[in-house]
């Protein structure tokens, strides 16, 4: 019989079913699998995914894509019971979420892929599955002659048309850190390069909030050379936006993309396969290839295609080719430049 | 059902009717930012050292202050023009027939039923190099090269003001509707002009309505995060893209709690003045 009282008990229990999920599942929740937003989780939902469900029985696994940052906030205000399984990081955060104690070290002894991994990926907090290539990006129909070192940005020809991204971000960071460089300065010596930052003042026409919005200012014409990511402006490229990527001969930064079991998740065994499939050579073979762009970690892996053309032919390459940051000394001072970098570039 | 026959007052409700909102607000509400204010008083960045150091920080510190002082006058801006652009339309309402009511109420409502991230990338393209303002000067020839309107200060409080304008217009049409027609007409009949007639007998009955506007128009400006990071971009700081940054990308949880505490006195602060203009005025307009 339906009266208000059976009525009013029923909604209430859709509802916390509805609030709490948790209750509703006699078993273990799926496999959450914190990705970046954007090419990232395009590329995981396609290609990751489906090889990790396929070798492992077809379990449940969840993709919540969200910054490094928002990952160890929310891992950090629920250390007993994380809402997370699997981390992904930039290499700053990285070393945030492993001060934190809020990762696994990775169980490298069971791991099949993680000896054939480059040095510089074999992280034992959580290995590297892929690398992000910072260079220069532009419009190539405005700017004929492909841009070839960092310096180029400060050339008077391209005044109002250089944009950038604050320090919030680890591309605007490294950037710095490689302006520096250029300048007499390194990670623990900035300031080369926030004088370098001064007299590019001209040329700037934006500093984007974040390195997302610079695709944006590429799309509406608002600047025309920018550091950017080289997996970023493949999808604009791939949707007909002018833009092409130019390695600058200092050295393109590569970013360790790093991946981590959360401590205390209720999942390890999964997460461990699902790093262990984003290691393989299968998975990043398929990634390495159009349309993801993604620079592979595991040595077995040859270089083909756009990557082999534009960025190495072969890790030994690479190696030799790109620029690896010391996040450890960068992430001491961060805070320090990033109040500066508010500062000094206010308008 | 049979406790039902005994009579109580039936125009009055016992408070308990509020109990489950009460009960929402304190845990969801009340209890995190009690958590907040508690995060703020301490000194260092894992939150062990108790202190006020976050606040000595703040308020000492002059870039901080510039900060907060640029997000309440950017507020202000935002205001001034939706109130300067709002209420012509809100008078206008009352002054057409109720096919053309329904038209303006609906382009008034329209920004509200599009998201506001939508709409700020609107403003990207309509703000741009080669967007609608620029190619339209170029093409006239007003113009040489394209001016810079994309992350400047003109351009973000004209975005946030077409973004908050539903905030401004809406109360302004609730209240120029309680004002009795006759008031205008007997102000001309006697004497007045119509600039007299609008300053002595418009405003001051329509002031609840501005008042309710302005608090809600400027509240929702000055933390209008998307916007204010999309259009504004990284040369402009203002409070929520600063707090955003300590607690995200700092991880410095209790300055940026210290932060927020700071930016929401703040805000009340100014809401208080709203609310205490908006008593002062109640002698007018609850008449």
């Amino acid at each position: 019989m339906i009266n208000r009282r059976t009525l009013l008990t029923t909604t209430l229990t859709l509802g916390a079913m509805k609030a709490f999920p948790g209750l509703s599942y006699a078993q273990a929740r799926p496999l959450v699998f914190a990705t970046f937003t954007g090419s990232w989780e395009e590329a995981h939902k396609a290609v990751l995914v489906p090889a990790f469900r396929k070798a492992n029985a077809n379990a449940s696994i969840v993709l919540d894509p969200m910054l490094s940052v928002d990952q160890i906030a929310k891992v950090d205000a629920a250390r007993a019971s994380p809402p997370i399984d699997v981390m992904l990081h930039d290499p700053g955060p990285a070393l945030i979420a492993i001060g934190q104690d809020i990762v696994e070290p990775y169980p490298i002894e069971k791991s099949s892929y993680y000896k054939d991994l480059i040095t510089e990926a074999q992280e034992p907090m959580g290995p590297a599955p892929f690398f992000q290539v910072v260079g220069l990006t532009y419009n190539p129909d405005t700017i004929k002659t492909a841009p070839t070192s960092w310096g180029d940005l400060w050339k008077p020809e391209f005044k109002g048309r250089v944009g950038i991204t604050n320090l919030n971000s680890t591309l605007g960071t490294g950037w710095l850190v490689e302006v520096a460089r250029m300048h007499g300065g390194s990670e623990v010596n900035i300031d080369p390069g926030f004088k370098a930052l001064e007299a590019l003042k001209p040329n700037l026409a934006a500093v984007a909030a974040n390195p997302g919005a610079l695709a944006t200012l590429f799309q509406q014409g608002q600047i025309d050379i920018s550091p950017g990511n080289f997996n970023a402006i493949q999808i604009l490229k791939a949707r007909g936006v002018p833009v092409e990527f130019a390695a600058p001969k200092e050295g393109a930064i590569a970013f360790k993309t790093t991946i981590h079991v959360v401590k205390n998740s209720p999942n390890k065994e999964l997460a461990f396969r699902l790093i262990e499939a984003s290691l393989s050579p299968e998975v990043q073979t398929t990634l390495m290839n159009s349309p993801y762009l993604i620079v592979p970690t595991n040595s077995k892996v040859p270089m083909g295609g756009e990557i082999a053309r534009v960025l190495a032919k072969d890790t030994a390459e690479l190696k030799k080719k790109f620029v690896f940051q010391d996040w450890k000394k960068i992430n001491e001072q961060r805070s320090a430049w990033i109040e500066r970098f508010n500062r000094e570039i206010r308008v | 059902m049979a406790a039902a026959s005994v009579r109580r007052d039936v125009t009055s409700y016992g408070i308990g009717l509020a109990a489950p909102l009460t009960l929402f607000f304190l845990v969801f509400f009340i209890a995190p930012l009690v958590q907040l204010f508690v995060l703020s008083l301490h000194n260092d960045t894992t939150g062990a050292i108790w202190g006020i150091g976050q606040y000595v920080h703040f308020l000492t510190d002059p870039f901080s202050l510039s900060v907060l002082g640029s997000t309440l006058l950017l507020g202000a801006e935002v205001t001034a023009l939706c109130l300067v652009l709002g209420f012509p339309i809100a008078r206008l309402y009352h002054r057409v027939g109720s096919r053309t009511q329904t038209l303006i109420i609906l382009i008034v409502l329209l920004p509200l039923l599009t998201s506001v991230v939508v709409r700020t990338f609107a403003w990207i393209v309509i703000l741009g190099r080669q967007g609608i303002i620029n190619s339209t000067l170029l093409s006239i020839g007003a113009i040489d090269t394209p001016i810079r309107l994309l992350y400047t200060q003109f351009g973000l409080v004209l975005a946030l003001a077409q973004v908050q304008m539903p905030l401004m217009a809406l109360p302004l049409i609730n209240a120029l509707g309680r004002i009795d027609m006759n008031l205008e007409d007997a102000s001309c009949s006697l004497g007045a002009g119509s600039w007299r007639t609008f300053w002595k007998v418009v405003v001051p009955l329509s002031l609840p309505g501005i008042l309710a506007g302005c608090t809600l128009t400027y509240a929702a400006a000055i933390t209008a995060f998307i916007t204010q990071s999309l259009v504004g971009g990284g040369q402009m700081l203002f409070m929520p893209m600063y707090l955003y940054q300590q607690a995200s990308t700092l991880q410095n949880w209790p300055f940026a709690s210290a932060i927020s505490i700071i930016f929401l006195l703040a805000v009340l602060a100014v809401v208080a003045v709203f609310g205490m203009l908006s008593r002062l005025s109640r002698g007018y307009g609850g008449a």
